[in-house]
């Protein structure tokens, strides 16, 4: 009986919080944040951009998140990586544990240009956009594995990924990597930056991982045609 | 926008505008006739570099050269120079700038050309005039000390420069009482450290200044009247436990000596956020009661330094909310960070205001980053990119350095 009362005693709080949802009506239309589709002359638009541009004029438009930017320097890859580094929503660590590391890897980078010789200063890249890029290129794996079940036992079996799937998986493997092997003392972004620079010449431990993935979904080709879709 | 209006240079502004084109192509710098600053010719100047002169960098080396022709431009401090004048007291980040360019650049801007040519013209016989860098948060007090420092470092004055008096009044691990007066707070670790320092910087005056009095430091130890200074230092840093008191001597010895007509040198004490000595420190004594600032050896014998009534040399300081104690952030003036004690010991002293950098500036150091090939990002090499960096950054030097760091 006391159990009831203390129940009915608690302060109400709803049972869904709309955090992440954006729940807009379907009426609502996306926000255009670039800018270079706003400088276009009236001149020179499509029929199909003077509909949108008529269509926007009496349609609501959703807010705009605080992640996009009209910037110049807005890159919507990099943004899903600091998305994913976020612990309990403080963008702010992880947007400037993000910067650290690309200040990081350039300023490794510049070190060996401006100390290397003549002949060698091309083979140096220095842009850490670039190279960020490039490394998460060298980690996405081509291949996945999906557990299938078939007469009582499940098989991995090789399956395509989609190109979101391929991204996400370079990306976790490399905050894994960087948060569980490393040593404990060294900070997230010398961490990163290590790994980086490894993975964009090909070496280190997530290429690795994406390599041993690629040998297991070959070593199962066998099962492959379990897969009905 | 002008540059100087010397004859040659009206294809300069010309070529200026036309550099959104050339920045795109980082390996053909712009090629300009060479000013007419300094006596040398070209030919002779250009020891590692093989391209001739570009708009921002000038070949004027020596501080003392520089004029109004060189506001804007950037100067390399020789490589040789550069351990000895700067043991200590550039900025941080300044200093991982210079291991990654490998090579020590500092721009000439106008509270700095203004401090020298009042170092140039002032009369030593008369009491020490004192300066005062002010300015808000990285806008370029410590560089321009730095320059000062440069400036006075190759005319042969002896140097003293305290890299950030906050250091002095705060995260102090050891505090012992002084054996001199039973009231003082020695620091043995900052004391040795800036003598350690001061050491390196003025190795040649070392031994030619005698000593003009017999200092006992126990029963057993004492130096005695005409030794020269670099002893009675070695002491400093040897005997980590009188290393305040011995600071106190230099600075004595060094204050009764400036003005001498007989070897006399010209001192120049550089103190970098000169507004920590007079406000509250975070340090407490055993009972926890807190530490004023008087009762440290070290803040006391500055203070003395500070004063006028020495003559034979300059007193440069910075005013520093970054690393002060008890001010609240948007402070920048003498009177908010000094406080009313430390005005009244200041007064009378020339500010010298440090601004944000202008129009000119802030596209040397533009063109400066992309010669270094600090600035990678594709979309900051173009106009739009360089419009953007103008509006996060307002032309505060630090703001745009740290927005450089990461494009």
């Amino acid at each position: 009986m006391s159990a009831s009362i203390t129940g009915l005693l608690k302060p109400w709080t709803p049972r869904l919080f709309l955090v992440r949802w954006s729940r807009y009506n379907p009426y609502y239309l996306e926000p255009e944040p670039r800018k270079e589709v706003y400088h276009i002359p009236e001149t020179e638009l499509t029929p199909e951009q003077k509909e949108e541009r008529e269509l926007k004029s009496v349609r609501p438009i959703k807010a705009a998140t605080n992640s996009v930017t009209s910037s110049v320097f807005n890159d919507p890859v990099l943004s899903k990586f600091v998305n994913m580094m976020m612990k309990d929503g403080d963008k702010i660590i992880a947007k400037g544990i993000i910067t650290q590391t690309l200040e990081n890897m350039k300023r490794k980078q510049v070190e060996k240009y401006h100390k290397a010789p003549e002949g060698k200063k091309a083979e140096i890249e220095c842009n850490p956009y670039a190279i960020f890029h490039q490394a998460l290129e060298n980690c996405k794996p081509v291949i996945g594995l999906a557990s299938i079940q078939k007469g009582g036992k499940f098989y991995q079996v090789p399956i395509p990924l989609t190109d979101n799937r391929r991204r996400f998986l370079a990306m976790k493997w490399m905050i894994t990597e960087c948060r569980d092997n490393k040593h404990r003392l060294t900070l997230m972004y010398e961490k990163l930056s290590q790994e980086l620079l490894a993975a964009f010449s090909k070496e280190g431990n997530v290429v690795k991982r994406k390599h041993e993935l690629h040998k297991m979904a070959e070593s199962n080709r066998a099962y492959a045609h379990y897969r009905w879709w | 926008m002008e540059w100087h209006q010397t004859p040659g240079n009206h294809a300069l502004c010309m070529r200026y505008h036309s550099t959104p084109a050339i920045t795109t192509s980082l390996s053909s710098p712009i090629k300009v006739p060479p000013s007419s600053c300094g006596q040398e010719a070209v030919g002779m100047e250009l020891e590692t570099r093989p391209e001739t002169l570009s708009i921002f960098r000038t070949q004027e080396n020596d501080p003392a050269c520089q004029s109004e022709q060189h506001l804007g431009q950037y100067y390399t401090v020789p490589p040789s120079h550069f351990h000895t004048v700067f043991p200590h007291g550039l900025p941080p980040r300044y200093q991982q700038q210079v291991k990654t360019f490998n090579e020590g650049c500092v721009m000439v801007r106008q509270p700095a050309l203004e401090l020298i040519s009042h170092l140039k013209r002032a009369d030593y016989s008369k009491p020490t005039m004192r300066y005062l860098l002010y300015g808000v948060k990285g806008s370029g007090k410590t560089m321009s000390l730095c320059h000062t420092v440069h400036y006075c470092s190759t005319q042969g004055w002896l140097v003293l420069h305290i890299p950030d008096a906050h250091l002095w009044v705060k995260n102090c691990k050891e505090l012992l009482p002084s054996s001199y007066h039973a009231s003082r707070f020695d620091q043995p670790i900052q004391a040795s450290n800036w003598l350690r320092n001061f050491r390196t910087t003025n190795e040649h005056f070392l031994s030619k200044i005698k000593l003009r009095q017999r200092y006992v430091w126990t029963k057993r130890e004492s130096t005695e009247e005409g030794r020269p200074l670099g002893e009675l230092v070695d002491m400093g840093v040897s005997r980590v436990k009188s290393s305040s008191d011995v600071v106190g001597a230099v600075l004595k010895e060094l204050r009764l000596q400036a003005g001498g007509t007989e070897g006399g040198f010209r001192l120049a004490v550089a103190v970098d956020g000169v507004n920590g000595l007079w406000g509250r420190t975070t340090l407490k004594k055993e009972d926890k009661s807190p530490v004023a600032p008087e009762e440290l050896t070290l803040v006391h014998n500055l203070r003395k330094m500070i004063n006028n009534d020495w003559c034979g040399g300059a007193v440069i300081a910075t005013l520093s909310q970054t690393g002060s104690l008890y001010a609240p952030s948007s402070a920048y003036l003498p009177q908010e960070l000094l406080g009313e004690e430390g005005f009244d010991s200041m007064d009378p002293f020339v500010p010298v205001p440090v601004s944000l950098y202008s129009e000119k500036e802030f596209e040397s150091c533009y063109l400066y980053y992309l010669d270094r090939h600090w600035l990678q990002h594709p979309h900051s090499r173009t106009e739009e990119g360089k419009k953007e960096l103008i509006f996060l950054s307002n032309r505060n030097p630090s703001v745009l350095e740290r927005l450089c760091a990461f494009l």
